[in-house]
């Protein structure tokens, strides 16, 4: 679950020095609009971290995530591109 | 006197008489069976007696669709199958009307005439009225449902796990050169090379690029000339026989960073990096696929664990890719002045590769708005000019010897 929103950019945009990525900066903004696949895929970390057999993994609520985020980045990405 | 009677098409050309004729033939057939009487026009003779038999009108309407019925019933293994023969009719009635019946009606003008049409034809009458084998038909409609329905199922419990295995879907992204009359960026296919050259051109050929493709399209042909002459190319024997080196011109292509597949894989563990040069044409929705594929390297999910080599990015098929992260924050100078983030760098060098599998895009798109408008025109004219010189036909009218 720590992995999911790493951020590894840099927040302030000091003059012509640093940028913020666009991306990064969007999908982070659309979290709140893609709550709810977050928590299952949080519940689902939850539920199979006491397994050790290795087949269970949560890809399936990871996707619903990302693809609720995706859905919400998509359109607004390139206004903020050259 | 029966073959006359199949040779259907004569019919067609007084549909429009179709309901007058089905009341008037009721009485001529009756009168043919008693006196044998030969009608006086040709066509009504051809109007298929079962037909006006229904006493329907909206059979005649139809009399295209049942005698497709009739060739149904041809390949139909047995006559008595009337649901599905039911569910032929239908689903004839609604092709017919969209595909307008003309080449359906070569289609049976030619299987009509094979002399076994008699009897399917007597058959399916008959098993409209008997209803004998409901029983047989019922059974087997129930079995083919049953096995759609666990088709159905076994389909859904698989689609669930194949989810890495297709990869994560792409969204659709609004690139600039989508509309239909919308060119390329140029400034981006510009930035997007060097993006290519600095990042990417360490482990991807683009073979089928040559410098000259790019005069005038990113650079101008000094700038492309300079380009060309800083790298090294192996040409052709010299007057001694010997393969010798030379600067780059115009005319070679994209230099290669591995002499031959092999090596590609030897350098990259196994992996061959693709050529470049068709890539957005090469993948399923290529230009959303690239981009997101570049921009989304992420830490997997819970329960994933990759292999030391492969790197996790929830958009490649299998969700295990041999390349690692290029695009970074500020990896690149743009000469321009750009800030180069990743997402930039990413569009750049997505509008590059889309030029360079579709180079023609922009004439192609002037080409077809051009002529699908002239097309068009062309298309009102055609259908103003058929419908004149169908007037005559169709403003018609026959008459009919009326038994009286």
């Amino acid at each position: 679950m720590n992995g999911l929103l790493s951020l590894n950019r840099k927040h302030i945009f000091l003059a012509d020095d640093e940028v913020v990525d666009p991306k990064k900066y969007l999908e982070e903004s659309c979290n709140p609009k893609c709550v709810k696949p977050l928590l299952e895929y949080q519940a689902c970390v939850k539920r199979i971290q006491g397994d050790d057999s290795g087949h269970k993994h949560c890809t399936g609520q990871y996707f619903d995530y990302w693809q609720c985020i995706d859905k919400c980045v998509a359109p607004k990405l390139f206004t903020k591109l050259k | 006197m029966k073959d006359t009677c199949h040779q259907i098409p004569k019919q067609l050309v007084i549909r429009r008489e179709k309901a007058q004729d089905c009341v008037v033939e009721k009485l001529g057939s009756i009168s043919f069976t008693l006196a044998h009487r030969p009608k006086r026009v040709i066509q009504s003779s051809c109007v298929k007696q079962p037909l006006c038999h229904r006493g329907t009108t909206i059979f005649s309407r139809f009399s295209i669709s049942s005698s497709i019925v009739s060739v149904a019933d041809l390949v139909v293994p047995f006559p008595g199958e009337t649901l599905s023969l039911r569910c032929g009719l239908i689903w004839c009635e609604a092709l017919i009307k969209m595909v307008g019946g003309g080449v359906i009606q070569q289609i049976l003008r030619r299987k009509l005439h094979s002399p076994s049409l008699a009897t399917p034809v007597r058959s399916w009458f008959s098993s409209k009225t008997a209803h004998v084998d409901t029983g047989s038909s019922g059974v087997r409609a129930f079995a083919l449902l049953g096995a759609g329905v666990t088709g159905l199922l076994s389909f859904s419990t698989v689609a669930s796990a194949d989810e890495a295995e297709h990869g994560l879907a792409c969204p659709d992204y609004p690139w600039p050169h989508d509309g239909i009359l919308s060119s390329y960026d140029h400034a981006s296919i510009r930035r997007g090379h060097q993006v290519y050259q600095q990042v990417c051109a360490s482990c991807h050929s683009m073979s089928l690029i040559s410098y000259r493709d790019l005069v005038g399209v990113a650079y101008t042909e000094e700038e492309a000339k300079a380009m060309a002459a800083e790298i090294e190319v192996v040409d052709g024997p010299n007057d001694e026989g010997e393969m010798f080196t030379r600067p780059g011109k115009l005319s070679d292509r994209l230099p290669q960073p591995y002499a031959n597949e092999s090596a590609a894989r030897f350098a990259n563990g196994g992996a061959y990096p693709p050529d470049l040069s068709l890539i957005t044409k090469a993948r399923h929705n290529g230009q959303n696929y690239v981009f997101a594929l570049l921009t989304g390297y992420r830490d997997p999910p819970a329960g994933i664990s990759i292999r030391e080599g492969l790197h996790y990015n929830p958009y490649f098929p299998g969700g295990a890719i041999a390349m690692p992260k290029m695009l970074n924050d500020e990896a690149v100078e743009y000469e321009d002045g750009v800030p180069a983030t990743e997402a930039q760098m990413g569009k750049d060098v997505v509008s590059f590769l889309s030029w360079a599998a579709e180079p023609e895009m922009e004439e192609r798109k002037l080409m077809g708005f051009k002529w699908i408008f002239l097309l068009s025109l062309a298309l009102l004219q055609a259908a103003y000019y058929r419908r004149l010189k169908w007037s005559v036909l169709k403003s018609r009218k026959l008459v009919l010897d009326v038994v009286n």
